[in-house]
């Protein structure tokens, strides 16, 4: 079926003003969907990425979170000599931690929110890969300091080298900045555990994290731990617990990405048809002419709707290439729990951008059939006489 | 309104086109007062704070808890006439994913304190003498279906108890999908370890005047204990519980932004194919002395047609859905979603203005065209 190609595409370079108005608007709809999922999608990402493979996390039976979660000293000293547990050298890989938040304002506002704060051992970081001291140096255990990570030292006020931070009673001067590779920790201020327990003044932990030897050994421990009646605690994979987090949030947030890119692109595809139309009713004359030349029924109706398509990925191009920057944007929401900051990146991923490239043709098809299909339809010679 | 009938006539010339465009404009407004309307609902609890109503909550986090033996001390600040504890218990009732809010609060003051929920003499006093009597919002009872006298069990997550409740009143205005129950009752069943604790107070103060006292007052009474208090009014403590769902605000004007403008580009597209495709009339307006000023308010008006007639189908269409159904069952925590009047009134004027915005240029460009040049356009 030979095509009129180069007829379709030097008009949309003829008609360039419609051209980009049309490519435009499906563009900034694309921008708009590709915004809302990548802000589900970095929420996604920060919380996959977050659990280690065989630790383990260790909360008050029913708690949902660390925050609102206690562990006594005693169930301290049972879980440590439980068989499973990994060691290094005669040291169990175990992390009794404590979490709690402190209010500060955000940068260059008066409002602001939680950050969380936990209570830390050295093996604390040995439990969680991807731990970085970028600046100054890491806190002294038995001293009131802390490390801050690089995410809430840029959002929130007074969180830098050298700053000061009071909880309870006691003053935390901050000695270094972490970074943590994406991680939800990495929305986090750490401190010696034992130095936080006093100034809470609270006995007991929130959360005690414990590495397993192997994936068989840690399905055996989380039993073991959740079955426990003296213990009255529950073991869940840390991978599992961050998992669990993740789907209310980002569920609405996919929800509205698809709400809004319908409605939307029901506007743009109007405008697709818009733009067709008068294009067709332009060059009807035109139209007649290709068909006297040989062109038949089909090619016409193909090659104006691939005009409409070229209009189309134009527009999807201008709505990736809008939203590429965000992948540099940081932004912050509240865990449904804690009412802490969670910080992460705006990700616009290869799989997004392919389905907005899906979804951008499927606006230009719309915009295009019918218009297409009346241009096929024209008598040649009622289409040379207007 | 001389020309009403010619604006008329040109409107209906291509009645695909107009269509079409009316369509795109009806859509996007929609969208516009949905989402305004998300923002306008989300922000309620700072807009319609009652002035004289403080909280109390620790002065680290709302996670942290603050002995209820401070609710006397508090009653004891001049300026006080009530001091209540009012608790977030977190309560599920049978689906965790569908939650409503409901607080244990002392029976006795609630009325005192939330004047706004009306409720008979008789199911007030029902409420107050039983322990484990619990009152919820009309629009809660119709949801769950509860009747005066059901049994209604709640299970919380954060305290680990599931109380078992009766229900004893169903009140009706204020915050209507809220269910509130004895403090003393669940208090009892905690553990050591959340026992007579509470997440916040409510206060309310004598006078305006007092707001400002207070604050200073109860906080300075606890600054040096374990459990330091942070007072704020009704109004700021709304505002902060909203700041800490981070920029959802910001993201949503950035999404109506982009919106407008995309409509606009809509729009001014149309016209502008609509203004070209009239180069020859317009030569034909100005040789029968039509001046260039009437030529430009003709391509205004018609677009100012298109415009309003969208916004009213978009606009008209969105409120008469939102007050037919109820979409705030859907949304957690969501009091009602109805678009304001100020939504309503600015969605209105923003489409006036892409109306006149978008065609202003392609019309100003064809009527400065001399005659010649105008009849000379082949199209």
């Amino acid at each position: 079926m030979p095509l009129p190609l180069k007829y379709n595409f030097r008009n949309l370079v003829v008609r360039k003003g419609t051209t980009i108005a049309t490519a435009l608007s499906l563009g900034i709809t694309i921008a708009v969907f590709l915004m809302v999922m990548a802000l589900a999608k970095g929420i996604d990402l920060t919380l996959e990425t977050s659990g280690e493979p065989l630790n383990l996390l260790v909360l008050r039976n029913g708690s949902t979170a660390e925050l609102n979660s206690d562990v006594t000293r005693e169930n301290l000293n049972n879980l440590q000599f439980l068989d499973g547990i990994g060691r290094d050298g005669d040291q169990p890989k175990v992390a009794p931690e404590i979490v709690t938040v402190i209010y500060k304002a955000h940068k260059g506002e008066t409002q602001g929110g939680n950050v969380t704060i936990r209570g830390v051992t050295p093996m604390s970081s040995a439990l969680r890969t991807g731990f970085n001291l970028v600046q100054g140096r890491m806190l002294k255990y038995g001293l009131a300091e802390a490390v801050v990570s690089k995410r809430m030292s840029d959002r929130f006020q007074g969180l830098d080298i050298g700053d000061k931070f009071k909880v309870g009673s006691t003053e935390y001067s901050i000695v270094g900045i972490f970074e943590a590779g994406g991680k939800t920790f990495e929305s986090e201020i750490w401190a010696d555990v034992n130095s936080l327990r006093n100034a809470l003044n609270r006995e007991s932990y929130s959360s005690v994290l414990i590495r397993a030897k192997d994936s068989n050994a840690l399905a055996a421990l989380a039993k073991r731990i959740t079955n426990d009646p003296q213990l009255q605690l529950k073991a869940e994979a840390e991978q599992d617990f961050y998992l669990e987090q993740q789907g209310p949030t980002t569920l609405s947030l996919k929800i509205l990405a698809a709400f809004i890119a319908i409605i939307m692109s029901i506007g743009a595809g109007f405008a697709g048809m818009n733009t067709m139309y008068a294009a067709v009713a332009q060059r009807t004359r035109e139209i007649g002419t290709l068909r006297v030349l040989g062109f038949g029924r089909a090619s016409i109706l193909t090659s104006f709707v691939l005009e409409a398509l070229v209009i189309a990925v134009i527009g999807v191009a201008i709505g990736v290439l809008l939203s590429l920057p965000l992948n540099f944007v940081s932004a912050g929401t509240s865990n449904n729990t804690t009412f802490s900051e969670v910080a992460f990146n705006f990700r616009v991923t290869p799989w997004l951008i392919a389905i907005a490239f899906v979804f951008g043709i499927a606006v230009g098809l719309f915009g295009s059939v019918l218009p297409s299909v009346q241009a096929a339809r024209f008598k040649i010679v009622d289409a040379l006489r207007s | 309104m001389k020309y009403g009938k010619l604006i008329l006539k040109n409107v209906f010339r291509n009645v695909r086109r107009t269509v079409l465009t009316i369509s795109s404009l009806a859509v996007s407004l929609f969208l516009i007062v949905t989402l305004a309307t998300v923002v306008t609902e989300f922000t309620r609890g700072s807009s319609e704070a009652n002035p004289l109503r403080l909280v109390t909550g620790h002065a680290m986090s709302l996670g942290l808890e603050i002995p209820i033996a401070y609710q006397s001390r508090i009653a004891a600040v001049p300026g006080v006439k009530v001091a209540i504890p009012y608790n977030w218990f977190g309560g599920e009732y049978k689906d965790p994913q569908d939650m409503f809010a409901n607080f244990s609060v002392d029976a006795k003051l609630l009325r005192e304190y939330q004047p706004e929920l009306k409720m008979s003499d008789a199911q007030w006093s029902a409420f107050v003498d039983d322990r484990q009597g619990a009152i919820v919002g009309i629009r809660l009872a119709d949801k769950y279906n509860w009747k005066i006298g059901d049994r209604v069990t709640l299970r919380s997550p954060i305290y680990r108890v599931s109380p078992e409740f009766i229900i004893r009143g169903i009140y009706s205005s204020g915050d209507e999908k809220v269910m509130f129950f004895h403090y003393e009752y669940v208090n009892e069943m905690e553990s050591p370890f959340f026992k007579d604790k509470v997440s916040t107070f409510g206060i309310v103060a004598n006078s305006i005047d007092d707001t400002t006292r207070i604050p200073r007052a109860v906080d300075a009474m606890f600054v040096n204990s374990d459990a330091p208090t942070k007072t704020e009014s009704e109004r700021e403590f709304a505002i902060s519980f909203q700041s800490m769902m981070g920029n959802f605000q910001t993201f949503i004007y950035a999404i109506i932004g982009a919106i407008i403008f995309s409509l606009m580009l809509v729009v001014a597209n149309s016209m502008s194919m609509s203004v070209r495709e009239r180069t020859k009339e317009v030569g034909t307006l100005k040789a029968l002395g039509f001046q260039r000023g009437a030529i430009t308010w003709l391509f205004i008006g018609e677009s100012l047609l298109l415009a309003i007639t969208g916004s009213a189908l978009g606009i008209g269409g969105a409120v008469l859905l939102y007050h037919a159904k109820d979409f705030s069952a859907m949304i957690p925590f969501m009091q009602s979603f109805v678009p304001t009047n100020e939504t309503v009134l600015l969605s209105f004027v923003t489409a006036v203005l892409i109306g006149v915005l978008s065609v202003t240029y392609s019309a100003l460009r064809v009527s400065g065209l001399t005659i010649a040049e105008a009849l000379r356009r082949v199209e």
